[in-house]
């Protein structure tokens, strides 16, 4: 049972001073989404039941592979961001909080990672 | 000590549904659930970059009627998100930040939500 | 894990009734959240009718008729009964409001009451409010200068003066606070609405001198932002204040002052 006062137990640890950095990314990183969104469903509409041939040429294309390498890469980096804000909220314990924000972080690198290799593989005619 | 006896009051148990937190709760769901979606898209594309087989099992599995209903659900997640997290940025710019229009907005993000699903649905069996 | 479930010893069971005087026509029901600190037993749920015929208009009037007339061991906190002293929050009809401006008319069906939400409870409606309190005093709610005082007022133009509309009016009854959703799982961390408000408050006022520190002092992951601009502040608000506005507002200067 802490004998802290009120006030102290209010003001903590203080300030991080930090905080404006995760907030700007998580918003640019959404503004990037919408157009490149509106670009990939649009494509996927094209393609969904597109045989082999036509999906990869499509995906090879080299406008297309860009685009969906920045689309991977900003939608990983937004989901990232996003998971991370529901693990601070709701996860108290500072270990598995910490963990849970860094697994995250890491599956996120992979998955961006081997998609965009798949792209360019394609891309690059592999 | 006595204050360790003390009952916390009821929250979620007691606190009306309203046109602020559902819709709230609602854009973190879809964005967790399209997260767990964002896999799909990169086994497509893995499937599609090791060549015709893996990429016939990948169509085959889109293919199949339960896959497709997830996909719906997918698919007016990543609406209801997407039109949700305009919702955000135009408040993040201090515009909209009052009962009456977050309200109206947070109805119109509902009813398009669904239309845009359907419409995309559309097309795609269109095409 | 934030509880999404009330701990074992805050689940509320049901209570007793105490019914209407006969002869009464116009009949309302009110279930109250009742707990005895000394009864060592769980929250319950108490049915009081009370005929609306001998009863004032808003809520708190039937909390006084029911603790004059029914039951006198009902607790709950109030003062000025025109909504200017934040006392009588409370939760009504599922969302936080004053108890002394809440019209019974406006409520269908039976009049639910609880303690304001997420709260560690004293007795029956009144919660603990220490740590709102101390949350306010942490933000250090006065006039900062460095500038000597002049001989008579610090000078401030009608603009100026205009920019603490819609924030100095706040009688801290922390119905906002205890609305948000992010101040339940966070409440110890996270600052909340009202507090904000009045950190704003102090930021805009043009006479203050500190507003770098105050800055600094809320740019944190918790204090500030746990605000996912949820809204439900402003829905509840019973003086009409939106801190939702104030808390994107300081944000916004956050992101000014590194351009």
């Amino acid at each position: 049972m802490s004998l802290r006062t009120p006030l102290g137990r209010a003001k903590g640890l203080g300030s991080a001073k930090e905080g404006v950095g995760h907030w700007l990314a998580e918003r640019a990183s959404a503004a990037a989404l919408l157009p490149l969104l509106i670009w990939f469903v649009i494509g996927l509409i094209a393609n969904a039941g597109a045989d082999y041939e036509a999906a990869r040429a499509w995906i090879g294309h080299p406008v297309n592979a860009v685009l969906l390498v920045l689309l991977l890469v900003t939608m990983f980096q937004h989901a990232q961001l996003g998971m991370q804000v529901i693990y601070e909220d709701y996860i108290h314990n500072d270990g598995l909080k910490l963990v849970s924000i860094y697994l995250t972080k890491f599956v996120a690198y992979l998955l961006a990672a081997a998609g965009s290799f798949a792209v360019l593989k394609i891309a690059f005619g592999g | 000590m006595y204050t360790d006896k003390r009952p916390l009051s009821p929250h979620l148990q007691i606190y009306k549904p309203q046109w602020t937190w559902v819709p709230s709760i609602l854009t973190r769901i879809t964005g967790g659930a399209i997260t767990v979606g964002s896999l799909l898209v990169v086994y497509w594309l893995v499937a599609l970059a090791c060549g015709p087989e893996a990429y016939a099992t990948a169509q085959a599995f889109f293919g199949n009627v339960l896959v497709k209903i997830v996909l719906f659900g997918f698919t007016w997640a990543l609406m209801f998100h997407t039109l949700g997290g305009i919702r955000h940025l135009v408040w993040d710019f201090g515009i909209g930040v009052d009962i009456r229009s977050a309200e109206r907005t947070a109805k119109l993000t509902v009813v398009a939500s669904v239309v845009l699903t359907v419409l995309v649905w559309i097309a795609a069996y269109a095409v | 894990m934030a509880e999404i479930r009330l701990p074992a010893n805050s689940r509320v069971t049901e209570g007793q009734t105490y019914p209407a005087p006969a002869g009464a026509k116009n009949v309302k029901r009110f279930r109250i959240y009742r707990w005895d600190p000394d009864s060592g037993k769980n929250p319950r749920m108490d049915t009081y009718e009370v005929d609306l015929d001998s009863c004032g208009p808003m809520v708190l009037d039937a909390l006084l008729k029911i603790k004059n007339e029914i039951d006198s061991t009902l607790t709950f906190r109030r003062s000025c009964r025109e909504g200017i002293c934040g006392s009588c929050a409370m939760n009504i009809d599922g969302s936080n409001t004053l108890a002394c401006i809440k019209a019974i008319s406006d409520i269908k069906g039976d009049v639910n009451i609880y303690p304001l939400p997420h709260m560690p409870v004293i007795k029956d409606l009144v919660p603990d409010l220490t740590q709102f309190y101390a949350q306010y005093a942490s933000i250090r709610p006065w006039l900062r200068t460095e500038t000597p005082p002049p001989p008579r007022e610090r000078l401030q133009s009608k603009e100026d003066r205009a920019k603490l509309d819609g924030l100095y009016e706040c009688i801290l009854c922390a119905c906002c606070s205890t609305s948000c959703p992010s101040y339940w799982w966070n409440g110890d961390r996270y600052l909340g609405p009202a507090i904000l408000l009045q950190a704003y408050r102090w930021i805009v006022d043009s006479r203050d001198e500190d507003t770098g520190t105050r800055l600094d002092e809320l740019e944190d992951p918790f204090k500030l932002y746990r605000c996912h601009t949820i809204m439900n502040c402003a829905k509840t608000c019973p003086k009409g204040l939106n801190p939702a506005k104030a808390i994107a507002e300081i944000k916004k200067l956050l992101v000014q002052r590194r351009m």
